[in-house]
């Protein structure tokens, strides 16, 4: 998707900094980044450990605030929202995808999936689980629906996670390190699937510190001690 | 079911036995607070009901000679009098067994079936008793061993040793049990009384007051009014006894031993409602993450806190479907043991309707109150707070003092540092165990202290008999008689005579209900010389020979009658239809002893005219006398009827033990019972600790594990901990007990008009601590056991 000049961009950093205090110094994380992303971009933030990926994406998220700076998503300035608000509007317009997975071990695989829609009431209750079982069939494990997630290789655990972040329609998908735990042709799996969420029209953005899987993205942004390095577009990602 | 109430339900069943805890806790204070909320309940509306089921006379009015019909159609047609009824009680002996005799007083009216006014009520046998045969109050059965039907053996005033039909049993609420005041009631009619060569005296006009029966004011304006009357009639009134309108003689003790206990019973709740936030805050330090991948995907705080509020509303309608029933159960059984103490008969155990609201309020409302705190902090932490949170850890630059802690065994070590990692939940876990000892060792610590002055009134009181005479008498001729028995070694007269506070110009009103043991206080002759007791005084001193209006005041009578009055004050009494002026010279600390104030036998002499002469002696025995304490009494009572001398009461020590022993056993039984809850409570509580810590832990022992450490080092720093915070609560238990012992000491008190000074004892601690240690290896072991057998895999897994 091209940004045209009168369509203002989906997410906008303007000069976002970010520091923590460790013990009696202060650690910045990152040091006013600015950043523009656009409706139907698929993005990797790439970077060394410790460059500010997670930190970017958590941003990003409203799961932290800026130090300094400004963040506008869909035209929201979500450091100015309260926890309240950020979380009802989190819920629906950002899927997040983690490194661990982080399913409820508790829940079935379905009912994992159908959490964020009985938190959000984004659809009726009926239509839940089918929507579920849409997703999981889409992932290729709707067989393991009815599973707890200790039951699931990881490559299905994260395919399950994906699924949970879509579970509300987000326009946005964020996923950090979706594929840590995963071995490669796995890796490879996951990280077609999130450039395919892009073509079908939605924005994702992904922390990677593999390079080798940038070939998957049309942008890739690259953090280096907190501060934007490097913002190369590719045309239309080399592998998807 | 939604999936947010299916994680809550599967969550439940994960931690379920950190959570049966909890319920245990609540259901078990539950119980404790409906035990005590049921006994109030069905006593508060039994007792009243029980009394004034006797229709209780407002007053007694003691005459100068008979109370005729003509006299009462007469008084019942005054105004404010309602009723009227003429009654005498006449005190004597029974024999309980050969050469054992027991106070015996007999009430006596012109005709049982026709009373009205202090009413006893049919129990078994005949009813009315034919004439010649009397009853006795069902309590007395067993004590005077006899059965309905038999012979009993009594003494009387006049009429001497006879015998006569126990023809049944009633029951009288207005008296207390035979065996807490060691005297047998009886019931018989004038014409019975007549039959065994009494003559009684139907002396006492009962009247019941037509309004204000329940003010004190009003029934004395009455009695007075009457009293003035019957004056310009002829009759002379010697005194009026109006005891607490509407009131047991033990309502006042009762309400403040239960409302005392309900007062533990809530804290017992509050400390299960402490302990459920403690096991709901550990649960949520293990649900930190999930908490925040659900804030994550888009739940509101509102939502996460509602969810766990459901888990603990589950768990508190739970506990209450437990401890409801199981608490009315209790209550009932406790309300049957408060019966026999005080002698009543419960007519109904039904319970009100706002017992189950408050129970259901209380129960719900505690523990959703407390654990509300650990759930808000836990729904309002962001994601990222809740995603950085790695379970145990040290707040940098906050944990160096515990660095200086060395024990040699590395175990040891780990465990007391441990210890305090957690200082919230320690101190939680402290507070809950801390809170049952203190409770365990003041119940303990008041039932030495009664027992002590149980034990301390005996060794004060250095004579074995206590004897009264019907009519004085001689003092040189009974005391020679007395003295002459084998086995006596000393005999004081010690005489007494009612008394009251003096109004000035009017007629003599005293406190003191027909069973004429309680709200009286006595004018005693005391010898200056006295070496029959020992007295502790408080302020001043005692009396000395050459006093002529000096009076000591003892500890029942100044709580009694002279709360107010100070060192020099003058008194006035009104003894035998005179006032007495007296000088206070001292306060005497006497221990379960009736309320008396003591002059010297010359200023008795002049305020009673009984010069010379004496109603009471106390007698002294030698070792072998003492040993036969019972057949000596019996010795010295014969030597007086030879002379024609009426006994009219002969109390031996052991029987005095035995009368104010009774008293107090239902207080310890009740403050053992809450002790043993709140026991539960805080070893649940320490449980509970433990059993959250080891799973913050599991990585931890994995390491340790990793690095070399076997099971039995892991068992053994568990272990360690569970006994260091145990012994840890013992001491700050001790502290709180002191302090708990001191305000109960206070009510009691109060209460009892004893001064009652509960100390700590070695043998309270010593049980806690000993409950302690063994309930901490007890509760420890399984979590214990558990971590030392995860492997490392397992342990280094852990999320």
């Amino acid at each position: 998707m091209n940004k045209t000049a009168s369509t203002p961009a989906l997410i906008q950093l303007r000069g976002v900094s970010k520091s923590y205090a460790s013990g009696a110094n202060r650690f910045v994380a990152l040091r006013e980044v600015d950043l523009t992303v656009d409706a139907g971009e698929c993005v990797a933030v790439v970077g060394k450990s410790g460059s500010g990926k997670t930190t970017l994406i958590n941003l990003l998220t409203g799961i932290d605030s800026p130090s300094e700076g400004e963040i506008h998503i869909a035209g929201h300035a979500i450091e100015r929202m309260s926890q309240a608000a950020l979380t009802a509007w989190r819920g629906r317009n950002i899927g997040i995808v983690f490194q661990f997975f982080q399913l409820l071990p508790t829940l079935s695989v379905a009912e994992n999936i159908m959490l964020p829609m009985d938190f959000c009431s984004t659809f009726p209750t009926a239509a839940r689980r089918p929507r579920a079982l849409a997703l999981l069939d889409r992932l290729g494990i709707v067989d393991h629906a009815d599973k707890l997630p200790a039951d699931l290789s990881g490559g299905q655990q994260q395919r399950a996670a994906i699924a949970r972040a879509l579970a509300n329609d987000p326009p946005i998908v964020v996923a950090d390190e979706p594929t840590g735990n995963l071995d490669s042709s796995t890796s490879d799996d996951v990280m077609s699937f999130l450039a395919s969420l892009a073509r079908d029209g939605k924005t994702v953005l992904t922390v990677t510190h593999e390079r080798d899987l940038s070939r998957f993205f049309t942008r890739v942004v690259t953090l280096k001690d907190g501060s934007l390095a490097s913002d190369s577009r590719q045309p239309a990602g080399i592998a998807a | 079911m939604s999936p947010r109430w299916t994680k809550i339900r599967r969550d439940m069943a994960n931690a379920s036995d950190r959570l049966l805890m909890i319920v245990v806790a609540l259901a078990v204070s539950i119980a404790a607070v409906v035990t005590m909320m049921t006994a109030s309940a069905v006593l508060m509306r039994e007792v009243p009901r029980n009394y004034l089921g006797t229709n209780p006379a407002s007053a007694q009015l003691e005459l100068d000679t008979d109370v005729s019909e003509d006299l009462l159609r007469q008084v019942r047609q005054r105004p404010g009098i309602a009723a009227a009824e003429a009654a005498s009680a006449v005190v004597g002996r029974i024999q309980v067994s050969p050469g054992e005799w027991m106070p015996l007083r007999v009430f006596v009216v012109p005709d049982l079936a026709a009373q009205r006014i202090n009413r006893p009520d049919a129990d078994t046998g005949a009813w009315p008793p034919a004439t010649g045969a009397m009853l006795i109050e069902r309590s007395a059965l067993p004590l005077s061993r006899t059965a309905i039907g038999d012979s009993a053996t009594i003494q009387l005033p006049h009429a001497g040793v006879r015998s006569v039909v126990i023809a049944g049993t009633v029951h009288d609420p207005g008296v207390a049990p035979a065996w807490q005041e060691q005297t047998i009631y009886a019931y018989a009619s004038a014409d019975t009384l007549a039959s065994l060569g009494e003559t009684p005296h139907l002396d006492l006009l009962k009247i019941v007051v037509s309004e204000g029966a329940t003010d004190v004011t009003s029934i004395e304006r009455t009695a007075r009014d009457l009293s003035g009357w019957l004056t310009s009639v002829g009759y002379r009134v010697h005194e009026a006894r109006i005891p607490p309108p509407g009131k047991h003689p033990h309502q006042g003790q009762m309400n403040g031993v239960i409302q005392m206990l309900l007062a533990f019973s809530l804290l017992a709740l509050g400390l299960g409602a402490i302990l459920a936030a403690t096991i709901v805050g550990g649960l949520l330090a293990q649900h930190v993450r999930q908490i925040a991948i659900m804030k994550a995907i888009g739940a509101s705080s509102r939502q996460i806190a509602s969810l766990y509020l459901g888990m603990v509303s589950v768990l508190g309608l739970v506990a209450l479907a437990i401890g409801l029933p199981l608490g009315i159960v209790a209550g009932r059984g406790f309300v049957t043991v408060v019966a026999e103490l005080l002698n009543l008969r419960i007519e109904s155990m039904a319970l009100p309707a706002w017992l189950f609201g408050s129970t259901v309020l209380l129960g719900l409302g505690a523990p959703l109150l407390t654990a509300s705190i650990p759930i808000a902090l836990a729904a309002r932490r962001t994601v990222r707070a809740a995603m950085d949170d790695h379970g145990i850890q040290f707040q940098p630059g906050r944990g160096g003092w515990l660095t200086r802690w060395h024990l040699r065994d590395a175990s040891l070590t780990l465990a007391l540092r441990t210890m305090f990692r957690r200082r919230t939940r320690l101190l939680l876990t402290l507070s809950l165990l801390a809170g049952a000892g203190a409770m365990f060792i003041t119940s303990l610590n008041l039932k030495s202290a009664w027992e002590s002055n149980v034990t301390q009134a005996i060794t004060d009181r250095h004579f074995d008999i206590e004897l009264g005479v019907q009519e004085d008498a001689p003092t040189e001729q009974l005391s020679a008689m007395a003295a002459a028995v084998r086995g006596v070694i000393r005999v004081e007269s010690w005489s007494g005579v009612a008394a009251s506070i003096a109004k000035s110009g009017e007629m003599e009103v005293v406190q003191r209900y027909p069973d004429g043991g309680h709200g009286g206080f006595a004018l005693r002759s005391a010898p200056p010389d006295t070496t029959l007791i020992a007295h502790h005084m408080s302020e001043g001193r005692w009396l000395k020979a050459d006093d002529t209006d000096g009076v000591v005041i003892n500890s029942g009578a100044r709580g009694l009658a002279f709360r107010g009055v100070t060192l020099g004050d003058a008194i006035t009494l009104q003894i035998d239809h005179q006032p007495v002026r007296l000088t206070v010279v001292g306060f005497m600390r006497e221990l379960l002893t009736p309320g008396a104030v003591y002059v010297t036998p010359a200023m008795f002499g002049r305020a009673t005219g009984q010069i010379s002469r004496s109603n009471t002696l106390r007698i002294a025995l030698d070792a072998s006398g003492r040993d036969r304490a019972d057949a000596v009494a019996h010795e010295i009572g014969q030597a007086l009827e030879r002379d024609h001398i009426g006994v009219k009461s002969m109390i031996t020590e052991k029987r005095f033990a035995a009368a104010e022993g009774g008293h107090v056993y239902i207080l310890v039984f009740a403050l053992g019972f809450i002790a043993i809850m709140m026991a539960v409570v805080g070893l649940l509580g320490l449980a509970s600790a433990l059993g959250t810590g080891i799973i913050e832990r599991t990585r931890e022992f994995g390491v340790l594990r990793a690095i070399g450490a076997d099971s039995a080092a892991i068992l053994k720093s568990v272990l360690a901990e569970g006994l260091m915070i145990g012994i840890l609560s013992v001491f700050i238990a001790l502290v709180f007990s002191l302090l708990l012992s001191a305000q109960v000491g206070r009510v009691l008190a109060s209460i009892s008009s004893q001064p009652l000074n509960p100390q700590l004892t070695a043998s309270g601690a010593l049980a806690w601590l000993a409950i302690v240690l063994v309930g901490s290896v007890l509760v420890s072991i399984i979590p214990a056991r558990r971590a030392a057998r995860l492997t490392i895999r397992e342990t280094l897994s852990h999320t």
